[in-house]
């Protein structure tokens, strides 16, 4: 077992360096400087082994640290309750919902396709020994936050070393129970796609966690031990199912399969995801279109990927009603609440940007353009003419600022509302720049991300991402937009500042767009 | 007309795919373009229809006059069919002659050409995701030939073909041969030898056409082999 434990680390490893390798080789400028022989290259492969190392550690420690200082730590300051029990009682009830959604065994990864489909390593072996080595992870990982933290907040030491042990313990009980219900049923659970009665019983668990101590009800250092004790005794039983059961190898048949890998392990580069965009296309006999040539074909494509682009913006447009209806009832009885919304109103519009941004479907449609479209076009030497790439563009422009623009016209409409409502401004000219710098923002973003695609292009044939500039601006843009946040500035200059960057910027980028698109519009190579 | 090819580079840092390409084909004829796997056989088309930038040479078309080789003047077709999935064969159809309007000389209607492809009434309006490997490779095709470009590029297209459509594809490029300049790349000597009217092999980098003279099949086969083998 332990030499099937080395041979699949080895294996791990060598793809993990071969890819920080290639996403090195990927950089802008620096792509040029290196050959393709890179890989060969016994520094840069120590130096990928480095930063390998790195990963495993920080895969090690750095989820657990911010697991429990965000989700249990900082949430203890909402509470009257005793801090050392609502610890153990938040970080108690969070295992038993975390062991039914992460319990590694169920997790279509990559390595295991690798290891055991691929190379098929035996599963049996392979299972065994990384799932041991995973949950040995998850005891050091775990153990000097517990500890740290535990006593922190008054939590006896020996309880703090127990309760990454009963992490594992509520893993393997839920690992066990899911191989006795496969033996029995012969189908494999994949943890990623959760059953609707899981994200109930996920849902009732968080609600115990942090509902009860608000009703000052939490466990205490006895109930813990009894649940510990029990989870002990189950988990050792678990153990021995796990340790004995013998169809590792039929179960991953069912649990690796190509779309289940890809659709987790990589969100930019796959089979997978061509598949389910493939999935999203509607087709109906009565969907068809009168108009001509490429504005036909744009319209058909609209009209056959609804799912995409409208219900999805639909969607977000009731949301955003309820949230505006919430907003103003409770505004309506509470005067303290309407001076602070009045104030947010008039100093944090910079926050917009951020919602304009996660509002925005662009990086969606231009996906879906992609696989589903232009994909297969872009082969077709006629689809690459400029007059053909410029009208497809000029079409799509429209229809992507009209759909983000449903959702934005709510917000941009439902902010002037609610400044009047909470008490007006002395400025008059605050209802107006609300209004135009949101409808602004959306504007830009449909045109930025809608230009971003046609001049970076950023697939090849076989629709992998192959552009790390793409990857960079697409950085760039969440970091701009999510410093925003923090920002707090008068809404009349912000705004008018905003609406007049989104202007020229979209102006300039169509410019870009409409001088070089005919060249860089084309699939990689 | 001819399809003329000087002094054609191309590279991949330092690995020579294409080293000197000098070559012209000829309207009226099917060239077998044979090599083994990664002679560049691809490569060389993808230099052709432009997806890739070639190092150095030049190629043109020559009528009466030598003129630069425009988009209408090409057809691709891919070994692995790519088709928009989210239309239906007719409205692909639809889509492309609009767009091709002005080129097309005699155009005929949509079931017309469906007939010429023999693909079946009931498939007409399905959406062509629904269509089989082999049925979006006969679209494929026949979007390629609709507008007749005067060169038409076929990278190994009849292998998802079961054999009756396989049969069937090779009498259509037989009857529309005499429009086109037609290179058809396959790894299947049988194939090339039924169909094609030279045979140019890609070895090393350089075309070479290979003469059939006065040889018997089998010992034009060998003489191809040995050729292909040459390292």
């Amino acid at each position: 077992m332990i030499k099937a434990f080395i041979t699949s680390f080895k294996l791990k490893n060598t793809y993990r360096v071969n890819s920080i390798i290639y996403s090195i080789k990927q950089l802008p400028i620096i792509r040029k400087i290196l050959p393709n022989q890179l890989y060969k290259n016994k520094a840069l492969k120590i130096i990928g082994n480095i930063i390998s190392a790195i990963i495993e550690f920080c895969s090690i420690f750095i989820g657990k640290f911010l697991y429990i200082l965000l989700m249990i730590v900082y949430m203890l300051a909402f509470y009257k309750t005793n801090q050392a029990n609502t610890f153990l009682h938040i970080f108690t009830f969070l295992t038993f919902g975390g062991a039914l959604l992460n319990t590694y065994m169920f997790n279509p990864t990559k390595d295991k396709y690798y290891a055991m489909i691929i190379m098929n390593m035996d599963a049996k072996k392979y299972t065994l020994s990384n799932y041991y080595y995973s949950m040995l992870k998850v005891i050091i990982g775990f153990l000097p936050f517990t500890i740290i933290f535990g006593i922190m907040m008054k939590v006896p030491l020996w309880i703090c070393i127990l309760m990454p042990i009963f992490v594992v313990m509520a893993k393997m009980i839920v690992s066990a129970y899911t191989l006795i219900d496969f033996k029995k049923h012969k189908i494999a659970k994949n943890e990623n796609l959760p059953t609707k009665v899981l994200w109930v019983s996920i849902a009732i668990l968080v609600a115990i966690s942090y509902g009860l101590p608000i009703i000052g009800v939490t466990i205490n250092q006895t109930i813990f031990l009894v649940i510990f004790i029990a989870s002990a005794i189950a988990g050792l039983y678990s153990f021995f199912v796990i340790h004995r059961f013998t169809e590792y190898k039929k179960m991953y048949k069912q649990i690796l399969t190509h779309e289940n890998v890809y659709a987790v392990q990589n969100q930019t580069s796959t089979k997978a995801i061509k598949e389910n965009v493939a999935k999203q296309i509607e087709f109906d006999n009565e969907l068809t279109s009168n108009k001509k040539g490429f504005a036909y074909f744009h319209d058909l494509f609209v009209k056959r990927h609804k799912k995409i682009l409208t219900k999805a913006t639909k969607t977000q447009t009731v949301v955003i009603l309820l949230i505006f209806a919430v907003v103003l009832m409770i505004v309506s009885f509470n005067k303290d609440f309407a001076v602070i919304i009045n104030s947010i109103l008039l100093t944090y519009l910079p926050y917009f940007v951020f919602i304009m941004y996660l509002l925005n479907r662009g990086t969606t449609v231009t996906q879906a353009m992609f696989m589903n479209c232009d994909h297969s076009m872009l082969t077709y030497r006629i689809y690459k003419t400029p007059k053909v790439i410029l009208g497809l563009f000029k079409e799509r422009l429209k229809t992507l600022i009209k759909v983000n623009l449903l959702p934005s016209t709510v917000i941009a409409l439902g902010l002037p509302i609610l400044l009047y409502i909470t008490g007006g401004t002395d400025n008059p000219l605050n209802y107006f720049v609300l209004f135009i710098s949101i409808i602004a923002m959306s504007i830009f973003f449909s045109v930025h991300y809608l230009v971003m695609y046609y001049l970076l292009q950023p697939y090849n044939v076989n629709t992998e991402m192959k552009s790390s500039t793409y990857k960079v601006v697409q950085v760039i843009t969440y970091l701009v937009c999510y410093y925003m946040i923090k920002l707090k500035l008068p809404t009349i200059s912000f705004g008018i500042a905003t609406s007049a960057f989104c202007i020229i910027y979209s102006l300039v980028s169509l410019f870009l767009a409409y001088k070089y698109a005919p060249r860089t519009f084309k699939l990689r190579t | 007309m001819k399809l003329v090819i000087k002094n054609l580079k191309k590279n991949f840092e330092k690995k020579e795919v294409l080293k000197e390409i000098n070559f012209e084909f000829e309207k009226g004829k099917i060239y077998g373009l044979l090599g083994r796997n990664g002679a560049g056989k691809t490569t060389l088309f993808n230099c052709l229809n432009e997806d890739l930038e070639i190092d150095s040479g030049e190629f043109y078309l020559v009528d009466t006059t030598s003129r630069k080789i425009e988009a209408e003047d090409i057809g691709y077709v891919l070994s692995t069919p790519n088709v928009p999935e989210f239309l239906t064969g007719r409205e692909f159809l639809k889509f492309f002659i609009e767009i091709n309007k002005n080129r097309i000389k005699d155009e005929k209607t949509i079931d017309e050409y469906f007939d010429f492809m023999k693909i079946e009434k009931d498939d007409r309006d399905k959406l062509l995701k629904d269509y089989s490997h082999g049925m979006k490779n006969k679209m494929q095709m026949l979007v390629n030939i609709i507008a007749s470009p005067n060169i038409l590029l076929l990278d190994e297209p009849l292998t998802s073909f079961d054999v009756v459509v396989a049969e069937e594809m090779k009498q259509m490029l037989r009857s529309i041969k005499k429009d086109h300049i037609i290179i058809f790349s396959t790894h299947i000597m049988e194939l090339a030898l039924d169909l094609c009217d030279e045979i140019v092999i890609l070895n090393k980098g350089k075309l070479e056409e290979i003469n059939k003279n006065n040889l018997n099949n089998e010992q034009f086969k060998n003489k191809i082999i040995e050729a292909l083998k040459e390292e």
